[in-house]
């Protein structure tokens, strides 16, 4: 039997990634901002026996090709010819989504509207009768609620009876948008009825949050409240965690002898764990469960909103500070989502500036070196001399590829009680891939690095880079070869050098400007290599190569420099 | 009035605009501001004597009669509105002049009277752009200029001629603001907003 194919459409920031993963049971992502979806997703679920293919596209407006996205939505819907679209509606901003509504009603393939956050819009003062609004539309309507699961059930089976009905090879009708917006206002009239509310809490929130002094001081408390909050629940976590592996570790190496194999094991595959678990999972952990609160909340609109002037000196706009908010996360995500911006200038600008903002696997060697052993003010400096040197390159940058911004233009969601479970999950997602991705790596790498170690090549392949390393930047030699594992992953980079270390009490074999110039490296040569493909998959390899060079370039000019004036002045 | 030729008013603006500056016009000076030769000038001016707005002899002083001064001040006071109308329609600043000193001529009275009416700033009716308007102020959607794929975006978003639209949150004079429009909120930045006119309500 062949599987039914449903597309799920509809305005950016409607819900149709939650839809998809409550329907699916994958993790796409989410978040309450609009634009995260950028490509769309496949995923298949059975309902009643029978085999449903599912897309999640990208949100669009309409459907006519003015943006990267609506070119996605329209290619599917033209040469895919789903069996169903289901087309998520907000509640709360009816009127604008009817736009989308009826155009894709027009299409003529068969459409069931998914009436999303009927809750937000009777907090909102407006109520919405499902039933008119199905007759008016000449297409099912049922009301869900996606966040909480309500009502997908009988969303589906809508979707699978109305695939049955099948109807004409749709193409988009070009209409003009002043009409089809007065036939949507028209149906929303008579749709909603309006109840009377109290002024919400939300127009108080910004009152604050988007205020022209006040939204800047709250913005910098944010910002160092995150900081703080990780660097003290990592400090902790990595504590108790160094403690529990240096018994296991003496327990172990007393059970195994002595022996090749005993070094391998415990040297290598032990001791690569360990250090991933002590040094790296300990941040990387905070950090996502600070990023999920920021995206979860609808703070992040919020910054993009605060922070468009500055963006605006830069050559982009105030959306481009989202992907660079994601950046603290993980580089690669951050640089797909500059997709929201609306030029291939800006995307590439602001993916450039993407790379330089520390992501988490940066911010590990950041905390577990600098904030642990040189102090937490170290730390701070380290993150606020990033911000001016984006500041700084950004306007470089912008310089060599001059042009006019269109202009932001967003919208605004809701805000939203960031869901505890949702939380939890993107911490538990991003400890699974962790343990599943990088620590493989981090462990066959520790291995290999011991292999090199018992074999006696450490020496050769530093002295090798020992011009670099020890003349210019100051470090111990040993610390070349750390470096060059980094661009694997960057919290590599430490946990190499903990490994050749043997310890990681860090002090204890560093200079506080050691390991200030180290984290200094590490924080601005390339991310890593899943960075330097997605840059390539986004703009090409001649412009991913440029950025790799100019970076590890920029990144050993400055560490040395900043070696010397700290020598000089500080330590 | 529209007895005058395009070409007289031309001169009687730029007598009225040289004197609104306090300084004897002369034939060299009014030679340079409209791009003629010294000799239509003097031509020109021996005409507009017959006609009584100036008083005028060769190689002799040009003084403006009341007659002339009244022409010139309405068509200058032209000039200014439609100016002032085009800059808001968002018309580049560099054509203002130029635009302004075709259209000026083929403005009746009446449809100065309206001009003034939109450009006023105040009371009903007034057209303001976007970015001038104040939190909590709101009003219809008139026109919305500018580059394309910013229109486009504008107006799929909803952002259509006669659209209501209130703006809900300012930031500094140069930030973008928030406004709402089909009960969504939109953050749009300074340039965005300068584009867009709307009828205060």
């Amino acid at each position: 039997m062949k599987a039914i194919r449903v597309a799920l459409a509809g305005n950016a920031n409607v819900g149709k990634s939650t839809i998809f993963n409550s329907l699916t049971g994958l993790n796409q992502h989410m978040g309450n901002w609009p634009g995260k979806t950028v490509e769309k997703a496949e995923g298949k679920l059975h309902f009643r026996g029978k085999e449903i293919e599912i897309v999640d596209l990208p949100g669009v407006y309409s459907l006519k090709p003015y943006s990267e996205e609506e070119k996605v939505a329209r290619e599917y819907m033209c040469s895919h010819k789903p069996d169903v679209v289901i087309n998520v509606v907000d509640a709360s901003v009816l009127e604008r989504n009817l736009f989308l509504t009826l155009s894709l009603v027009k299409m003529g393939r068969p459409v069931v509207v998914a009436l999303n956050m009927v809750d937000v819009a009777e907090r909102k003062g407006a109520k919405v009768d499902a039933k008119k609004l199905s007759r008016l539309l000449g297409a099912p309507v049922v009301p869900v609620i996606a966040t909480r699961g309500i009502g997908l059930e009988q969303l589906m089976e809508k979707a699978v009876s109305e695939a049955k009905r099948g109807g004409e090879c749709g193409k988009p009708r070009e209409e003009s948008t002043e009409k089809a917006y007065a036939e949507a206002e028209r149906i929303a009239k008579e749709c909603i009825t309006l109840t009377k509310t109290r002024p919400p809490l939300e127009e108080r929130l910004d009152s604050v949050l988007m205020h022209k002094y006040a939204g800047y001081l709250f913005l910098a408390l944010a910002a160092a409240l995150m900081f703080f909050s990780v660097f003290s629940m990592g400090d902790r976590l990595s504590g108790i965690l160094s403690e529990e592996f240096s018994y296991a570790k003496e327990w172990l190496s007393a059970a195994m002898g002595e022996g090749f194999l005993s070094f391998i094991l415990v040297e290598g595959v032990f001791e690569g764990i360990a250090a991933a678990a002590i040094i790296a999972l300990p941040y990387i952990i905070p950090f996502a469960i600070a990023l999920a609160i920021l995206e979860d909340s609808g703070y992040l609109a919020r910054m993009a909103f605060l922070m468009d002037t500055f963006m605006r000196k830069i050559g982009l706009h105030g959306k481009a500070f989202i992907p660079m908010i994601l950046g603290y996360g993980c580089t690669v995500p951050a640089c797909l989502s500059c997709r929201i911006m609306e030029t291939q200038r800006e995307r590439f600008l602001s993916a450039f500036l993407v790379t330089l903002v520390p992501c988490a696997a940066r911010s590990v060697i950041i905390m577990g070196l600098v904030a642990a052993f040189v102090g937490i003010e170290w730390a701070a400096f380290l993150y606020l001399l990033n911000i001016l040197i984006i500041a700084i390159l950004g306007r470089i940058a912008f310089r060599a590829l001059p042009g006019e911004p269109m202009g932001l233009i967003m919208e605004m969601p809701s805000y939203k009680m960031p869901s505890p479970i949702n939380i939890a999950k993107t911490a538990w997602l991003k400890a699974n891939s962790f343990i599943w991705i990088a620590l493989p790596i981090i462990i066959a790498s520790t291995v290999l690095i011991k292999l090199v170690e018992f074999f006696g090549l450490i020496g050769p392949i530093s002295d090798v880079l020992s011009p670099i390393t020890v003349g210019w930047l100051g470090l111990p030699a040993i610390a070349g070869i750390t470096l060059i594992f980094g661009i694997l992953r960057k919290e590599l980079a430490l946990v190499m050098l903990a490994a050749l270390l043997g310890t990681e009490n860090f002090s204890s074999a560093l200079t506080q400007v050691q390991m200030l110039t180290f984290a200094i490296v590490s924080m601005y040569y390339v991310p890593c290599t899943a960075t330097i493909a997605a840059l390539a998959r986004e703009f090409g390899w001649k412009k991913s190569l440029a950025i790799t060079v100019f970076e590890v370039m920029f990144a050993i000019l400055l560490a040395g420099v900043l070696a010397r004036i700290l020598e000089a002045f500080f330590f | 009035m529209g007895s005058l030729s395009a070409n007289t008013e031309e001169y009687l603006e730029a007598l009225a605009r040289i004197s609104a500056q306090g300084r004897k016009p002369t034939v060299k000076e009014l030679s340079a501001m409209l791009k003629v030769s010294p000799a239509s000038v003097s031509e020109m001016l021996r005409k507009l004597a017959s006609s009584g707005f100036v008083e005028y002899e060769r190689y002799g002083k040009i003084i403006i009669t009341e007659k002339g001064k009244k022409e010139g001040g309405r068509i200058l006071r032209k000039h200014r509105l439609l100016e002032k109308f085009l800059g808001m329609m968002g018309v580049r600043k560099e054509r203002l002049h130029e635009e302004a000193c075709i259209l000026e001529h083929a403005v009746s009275d009446e449809v100065e009277e309206a001009l003034r009416a939109a450009v006023s700033e105040k009371g009903e009716g007034a057209l303001k752009r976007l970015s001038l308007m104040r939190p909590g102020e709101s009003g219809k959607i008139v026109l919305v200029s500018g580059g394309k794929a910013a229109r486009d975006r504008l107006m799929e978003m909803g952002l259509t001629p006669g659209t209501k639209i209130t703006v809900r949150h300012t930031s500094t004079r140069h930030g973008p603001m928030e406004i709402c429009v089909r009960s969504s909120c939109l953050a749009l930045g300074r340039g965005i907003a300068e584009k867009i006119l709307v009828e205060v309500s």
